[in-house]
């Protein structure tokens, strides 16, 4: 196991059901994510992506294969020791958002302080800042039914930085977003990114998945493709519209 | 429709204008339907002026255009070569993309799967770079409009990249199953 | 016609597709069914009883009694010129006797007591038979036991016995309406024995436990030809009444007679009573309770109905035909157990026949029961079918209309709490009627223990205190014991319908709350709360309004059981009682509420979180 990475898994698999009946959602899957890296998983709906990240975020125990995480092997982890993970290493942001409809911005951005046992006033003065950050300063006291699709993914993604999580991991989070609103969460994971955060984003989205520097492509429960697009040289943007001669690379 | 897509088509073998003509139709389908005739014979007039083709006369038979066999020289096959492994995409131009995969695939030069493979990941790269000109832009301002429809196509395509991923894998593990 | 086909199609598929609600749905109607049935029942109860047993025995409209006054006064002959001459009075119709009646001293298991023992011949008395219920009639050393108090010694038939130390067997037992059940206030005459037992022997044998010290009295039953003119009759030959204790001619008119039985059973009536109040509040209590929470469930089903394209009618007539089945079945069912039961309670003094007496189910009763069964049905149909009509389909499917509760301050100050507590809280605040509902309901049911703790404390007490003449120490008030323990098992019968009552009510709150909070605990622990503190905090949030519930229940059942005694002496039972009431209350809750907690914070998070919406 290379030391540099912060996650891993080797030949990871998830299957639900029997015999005729049985399903490989994650059906061998290897991968490695080093810190601080942004890596995209794309692919039909169906695929198995979604389910690949519960287990990367210990929402689901996987049926085979090897996960490591942080350094620890997660398959062995106990429940408790599962929902330490959750609580303190991992953010999660869903499609849905699922905020809880009867509590404030603040009150839904401060939970998971709270259950890791964080002091009241600090877990206030953290939910405070981290919705400052998302734009959202001034919504602080609303409910989520006071919010627009847009604001609720913000305050969930605030929800998912009030523990400095080392990965944050977000299914289809632009999934019931419009235009505008995409573009505020991407911008937000264009922040974390270059604050250094490891981010793992399930989308079926190419815009997404374009500003990834890993993106990988899964399809059947496997991986199909992965294209690394950071690096190589900037080019001027007028080939976009055929500006210049399209000689290419 | 770029002459580089006829020419790729006699990279296989030789052909006469009509079976040219046939393998055109059966790439393009219903699409193919308003190819004027005469378009094929003049393509290959100027292919052959440029020296990318050759004619080669049966022994036997008078001058009828119809007759003649069309064979790639070797600057056509370069030229054959350069054209696909070509990542420019200055208007989406399906149907020639779509000819490519057909020419390549028939000829047994390139693998589909990695040009379908590398243009995605060149159009991957340029949505990538409209994005983030899209992120530093005033929300209103009018190159912000014209990013976000660029955006929006890149989109389109990478879809249908995508889509002809999976048609041409699917395709290859057919050849297989039936070629055991 | 077809409508009506799909209607219950639709109806029977829905029942089917979830048939764990269905059942808890006709628990709980059914037990409240019962319950309130029950209720109903026992306030109907009424002095039937005594006619029945009359009508059975051939009870005499009047008793002549002459007994002797005291300790050697040799009444024998002259009681019999005394009473004799009464059988042939004007207005008697017929007549029993006089038969002669000995005092003599019963010992069995260790136990002695005084009796009346009534000399009989082997044909059947033209007045006054008594009713065997076990057994044989009298015959030479063998003697017949009256019910109650054979119920109070705990004598059957076949078993030994003596009288004044001679061995007899027992023949059998018998009902009869000459005596009231337990001798209560009846034979004050005799101030040595206020209240005897009563059994009957032959003549000879009645004649032969005659002693010296306790010589024979005679009884003479006789039938009017005018038997509402009792009183007056007895007023001839008795102008003083029974309230002489001197001894010699008594007349008791049956009025008389029925009214001490009365006077007994308006004692655990008034326990009925206070029970029946009690099992009623309790049932309307689990009825809001199934009825709130289906309402609530109901809105999105409505909604799936609509965008399938129901019009509100059709969606009105599924969900009325989901619950009428279903409250028809329980209503029947709880009607028939609250009937099976009633007699329990109300078997009127074993010393009357029982099942005669049984609580009628009179029109009225069934009507009533099914009535409510079927209300329910009707308002939980009703009221979503009522909203579907008005609320969008958009809005029905998105089950907008019922958003979980919200409290402020309590929300903020539970950042305070350790982690379970937190999640308590914000579960309870979530659903405050329910929370609500359920802290009602224990308040009921430990009133009701409370009560019945007091009740028993007041009884204990003065069935130790006792009548004040007992020659011999030994000798305890059969009669008196034998009422109490009807009291205590009246009091018991009701205390443990009560506790399963409650015990249904809050498996259904904790089920309905485990359900209603499925996806705010799978969300609260895929933010990384372990199972545990979710089992500790679905648990808690029943567990503390439960407290304060049964905090209140000690309040009100002291002021119940004031309230029935009307100001009767009371004692207050030991402190310890009261408190492992309580204890025993809170821990049956915990219990019952940790099962599901845990097997609600223990399902899959991803897919609960998947299903539908929160």
């Amino acid at each position: 196991m290379t030391n540099s990475s912060l996650v891993q898994a080797r030949a990871l698999r998830k299957e639900y059901g029997r015999g005729d009946g049985l399903v490989r959602a994650v059906d061998g899957v290897d991968l490695d994510i080093a810190p601080g890296e942004r890596v995209a998983v794309m692919g039909p709906s169906g695929c198995g992506k979604s389910t690949l990240l519960h287990l990367l975020g210990g929402l689901d125990r996987s049926s085979g294969g090897e996960l490591w995480f942080h350094g620890r092997r997660i398959g062995q982890l106990s429940e408790r020791a599962l929902a330490e993970m959750r609580r303190k290493e991992v953010g999660f942001v869903f499609q849905a958002f699922h905020l809880m409809e009867e509590l404030t911005a603040q009150e839904n951005v401060e939970l998971p302080a709270l259950l890791a046992e964080v002091r009241p006033w600090a877990a206030r003065r953290r939910a405070r800042d981290l919705l400052e950050r998302v734009g959202l300063g001034d919504r602080a006291g609303h409910l989520p039914s006071a919010l627009s699709g847009g604001q609720r993914q913000r305050v969930a993604i605030a929800r998912a930085l009030v523990n400095e999580p080392v990965l944050v991991l977000a299914d289809e989070p632009t999934g019931n977003l419009d235009s505008a609103a995409t573009l505020d969460v991407l911008r937000i994971f264009e922040e974390l990114h270059a604050a250094g955060q490891t981010l793992v984003i399930v989308t079926h989205d190419e815009r997404i998945g374009a500003t990834a520097d890993r993106l990988i492509l899964m399809y059947d429960g496997a991986f199909v493709d992965e294209t690394t697009l950071v690096g190589g040289t900037r080019r001027s943007l007028s080939t976009l519209i055929g500006l210049e001669d399209s000689a290419g690379e | 429709m770029q002459q580089e897509a006829v020419l790729a088509l006699l990279a296989k073998e030789p052909a006469h204008a009509y079976q040219l003509r046939a393998r055109l139709d059966d790439a393009l389908g219903p699409l193919g339907e308003g190819l004027n005739a005469g378009h094929i014979y003049v393509t290959l007039g100027r292919l052959e002026r440029a020296g990318l083709v050759v004619v080669e006369e049966p022994c036997a038979a008078p001058d009828r255009s119809d007759r003649k066999l069309y064979t790639l020289t070797p600057a056509g096959q370069e030229r054959v070569s350069q054209w696909l492994s070509e990542l420019s995409w200055p208007k989406p131009d399906l149907a020639e993309f779509h000819l490519k995969l057909i020419a390549a695939a028939g000829a047994g030069l390139t693998d589909p799967i990695s040009i379908i493979g590398a243009q995605r990941r060149e159009l991957l790269r340029r949505l990538r770079d409209a994005q983030h000109a899209v992120m530093g832009e005033p929300a209103d301002s009018d190159a912000s409009l014209l990013l976000e429809g660029i955006v929006l196509r890149l989109q389109a395509d990478l879809r249908w990249l995508e889509a002809c991923q999976r048609n041409w894998a699917s395709r290859r593990s057919n050849h297989r199953r039936s070629d055991q | 016609m077809s409508r009506l086909f799909v209607i219950l199609r639709l109806a029977g598929r829905d029942l089917r597709h979830r048939p764990g609600e269905a059942v808890m749905l006709v628990v709980i109607i059914m037990a409240a069914t019962a319950a309130l049935a029950l209720g109903l029942l026992l306030q109907g109860t009424t002095a039937h009883p005594y006619q029945t047993t009359r009508e059975a025995t051939s009870g005499p409209d009047a008793l002549a009694t002459d007994f002797p006054a005291g300790t050697g006064a040799p009444a024998s002959p002259a009681a019999l010129r005394q009473i004799a001459p009464l059988a042939r009075a004007q207005d008697v119709d017929g007549h029993s006797g006089p038969l002669p009646v000995a005092f003599p001293v019963l010992t069995f298991n260790g136990h002695a007591d005084a009796v009346l023992a009534e000399g009989r011949g082997n044909a059947p008395a033209a007045v006054d038979q008594p009713e065997l219920t076990e057994g044989s009639w009298v015959h030479v050393g063998a003697v017949v036991i009256e019910r109650s108090f054979a119920d109070a010694l705990g004598v059957h038939a076949g078993d030994r016995i003596t009288l004044n130390g001679r061995p007899f067997r027992v023949a059998g037992v018998a009902v009869a309406a000459a005596f009231p059940v337990n001798g209560v206030g009846f034979l004050e005459g005799s101030s040595q024995w206020p209240n005897p037992g009563l059994i009957w022997t032959t003549t000879a044998d009645a004649e032969s436990l005659a002693t010296r010290q306790y010589p024979l009295g005679y009884v003479l039953n006789l039938k009017l030809t005018n038997p509402a003119d009792a009183e007056n009759f007895a007023d001839r030959f008795d102008p003083g009444g029974y309230t002489n204790n001197t001894g010699g001619l008594y007349v008791i008119p049956w009025q008389m007679i029925s009214h001490q039985d009365g006077l007994l059973m308006a004692h655990e009536q008034k326990i009925l009573l206070v029970g029946s109040w009690l099992l009623a509040l309790l049932a309307v209590g689990s009825l809001a309770i199934v009825v709130g929470g289906r309402m609530a469930e109901q809105n999105r089903r409505v909604g799936l109905l609509k965008a399938v394209g129901g019009t509100p009618a059709l969606v009105a007539g599924v969900l009325l035909a989901e619950y009428l089945a279903l409250a028809v079945i329980a209503g029947a069912a709880g009607l028939v157990a609250g009937r099976l039961t009633a007699p329990l309670l109300t078997s009127p003094g074993a010393g009357l026949l029982g099942a005669a007496g049984a609580p009628q189910l009179t029109l009225p009763v069934i009507a009533l029961a099914i009535g409510v069964a079927l209300a329910v049905a009707t308002l939980a149909s009703y009221v979503p079918a009522l909203r579907a009509a008005r609320t969008s389909t958009v809005d029905a499917l998105a089950d907008a209309a019922r958003p979980p509760g919200r409290h402020a301050r309590l929300t903020a100050y539970s950042t305070r709490l350790p982690v379970p507590l937190l999640l308590a809280s914000r579960l309870a605040v979530r659903r405050p009627r329910r929370v609500l509902l359920g802290s009602l309901s224990i308040a009921v049911t430990v009133s009701g223990i409370v009560a019945v703790l007091f009740a028993h404390a007041t009884l204990a007490i003065s069935q130790s205190a006792g009548p004040a003449v007992t020659t011999n120490p030994g000798l305890a008030d059969v009669g008196f014991i034998s009422q109490t323990a009807r009291e205590n098992q009246v009091l018991l019968t009701i205390t443990i319908m009560l506790i399963v009552l409650a015990a249904v009510n809050v498996t259904f709150i904790t089920w309905a709350t485990v359900q209603d909070s499925r996806h705010a605990t799978a969300l609260t622990r895929a933010l990384g709360a372990t199972a545990g503190q979710l089992t500790a905090g679905l648990s808690a949030a029943q567990l503390l309004p439960a407290t304060v519930g049964a905090l209140a229940g000690i309040a009100g059942g002291y002021g119940l059981f004031t309230a029935a005694n009307q100001g009767a002496s009371a004692s207050q039972p030991p402190a310890w009682w009261l408190i492992t009431a309580v204890l025993g209350t809170l821990i049956a809750v915990a219990g019952l509420t940790a099962v599901p907690a845990r097997l609600a914070a223990r399902l899959p998070i991803a897919e609960t979180l998947q299903a539908d919406g929160p």
